[in-house]
């Protein structure tokens, strides 16, 4: 998405024309979203063939779906992001295992600079949820990344920290809790 | 975001099941579990979108990689290829089911109508001959034999259409195709649908399997399709592939 296409406004329009038919309004958000959607699955997936099927499946879901966005309810961004994210995830527990360089990859997740990123709704909720997270113990919030971001079940990342499984579970549990916590207040 | 916030406790087991599932970080079956459940109940619907939303931002810190070349090429493919699109759902498509089903068309008519369906428009290339159509009545498992769907793959694009002929029978599960080639092990074509009319694209690889007298099943599964790789439910369709 380029500065100058409008960010998430712009793609709630887009999302309109594509759910009335607009075959070029899909290209249009294919273009200014692949990037992005394409980042987010193959962090989960890390096997590029792998990915690159799961973008088709979303832009096909939001082919077929688009009417069904309703933008008073969610925003686009979190919309799309969540149909990529699902499956991907989706095809990562169908697979049973996944290649193991994740840790590697943490560097691929960057904070996120003033109007560095105009596909999310506003830069602000992207670094409020990024201090929330940092005023929680610094290794439950490399979890709580790492479930996000990676798409690893309870079970791998309590493998992964050496602790029991409900230990890891409360740990994240609470955290996101208390980032809640941190949002109403 | 953050006027009338619940209260939110971690014994409460729904809660902290929306709260898992948005996170990402359910196992394969309770993520499909928590799915499907999600279709069907709109207070846990409601509960996981809400943690999508507070969690969603953080998706702004992943580094964007351009999509491989040619991706777009192929989703416009499967998307848009042929007379028969997979379109954008439209209540044409329902109009049509109702018409068919009120009709209670027999198979080798509801096949004629997918034959004019593929082949029947101006300007359709010489590509989609009808030689290379394939076409199954998949049948009940049941003494009854009862037709569930037809089945009409076109070699030339590559789909399978199907046409429901009778009542949704997936139970609120979710159907799966299988292609089965003598005594193979049945190989997965996808998860298919059994209310509406469809073009389902194969995979590429697979295609080649779709011959005369091979076997299609459909077996219901759970959200997300078989986890094994083989059909785990019921198998509640089966139809052989003939040259029409």
């Amino acid at each position: 998405m380029t500065a100058g296409s409008g960010g998430a406004a712009a793609i709630v329009d887009v999302l309109a024309l594509i759910g009335a038919g607009d075959r070029d309004a899909l290209k249009k958000l294919y273009d200014s979203t692949s990037a992005k959607l394409f980042g987010v699955i193959l962090r989960i997936l890390i096997d590029r063939g792998e990915a690159e099927d799961v973008l088709q499946e979303v832009y096909i879901t939001v082919w077929r779906k688009a009417a069904e966005f309703d933008a008073s309810r969610a925003s686009p961004i979190t919309w799309l992001a969540t149909i990529a994210r699902n499956r991907a995830i989706d095809r990562l527990r169908a697979r049973g295992s996944r290649p193991t360089t994740t840790l590697d990859l943490a560097a691929d997740v960057v904070e996120p600079s003033p109007g560095a990123d105009t596909l999310i709704d506003s830069a602000n909720d992207a670094r409020r949820v990024g201090a929330a997270l940092d005023r929680l113990d610094p290794r439950h919030a490399a979890i709580i990344r790492s479930a996000y971001y990676e798409g690893l079940t309870y079970e791998t990342l309590a493998e992964r920290e050496g602790v029991p499984v409900g230990t890891l579970k409360s740990w994240v549990r609470r955290g996101l809790i208390r980032m809640r916590g941190e949002f109403a207040a | 975001m953050s006027e009338t916030m619940p209260p939110i406790d971690e014994r409460d087991d729904d809660a902290m099941l929306a709260m898992d599932f948005a996170l990402g970080a359910l196992d394969g079956p309770a993520f499909r579990a928590a799915e499907l459940r999600l279709r069907r109940d709109p207070a846990f619907a409601a509960d996981v979108k809400r943690w999508q939303d507070e969690l969603g931002p953080l998706s702004a810190a992943i580094v964007p990689v351009a999509a491989p070349v040619g991706a777009w090429t192929r989703i416009e493919g499967e998307l848009f290829r042929g007379p028969i699109a997979v379109v954008a759902p439209s209540s044409m498509a329902s109009r049509a089911l109702t018409l068919w089903r009120g009709l209670a068309l027999g198979a080798s008519a509801v096949a004629a109508l997918a034959l004019v369906l593929l082949i029947g428009r101006p300007g359709t290339p010489a590509a989609t001959a009808p030689s290379a159509l394939l076409a199954a009545s998949m049948t009940t498992t049941d003494a009854a034999k009862t037709i569930l769907i037809t089945a009409t793959y076109d070699a030339a694009r590559g789909t399978v259409v199907l046409l429901p002929a009778a009542k949704d029978a997936s139970r609120g599960l979710t159907p799966e195709l299988w292609i089965i080639v003598g005594q193979d092990k049945p190989r997965s074509l996808g998860l298919i649908d059994l209310r509406d009319p469809q073009a389902h694209v194969v995979p590429a690889a697979l295609r080649g399997k779709l011959a005369g007298g091979a076997t299609l099943a459909i077996s219901l599964e759970p959200a997300g399709g078989s986890p094994t790789g083989t059909p785990t439910g019921p198998v509640v369709a089966t139809g052989t592939l003939a040259t029409i």
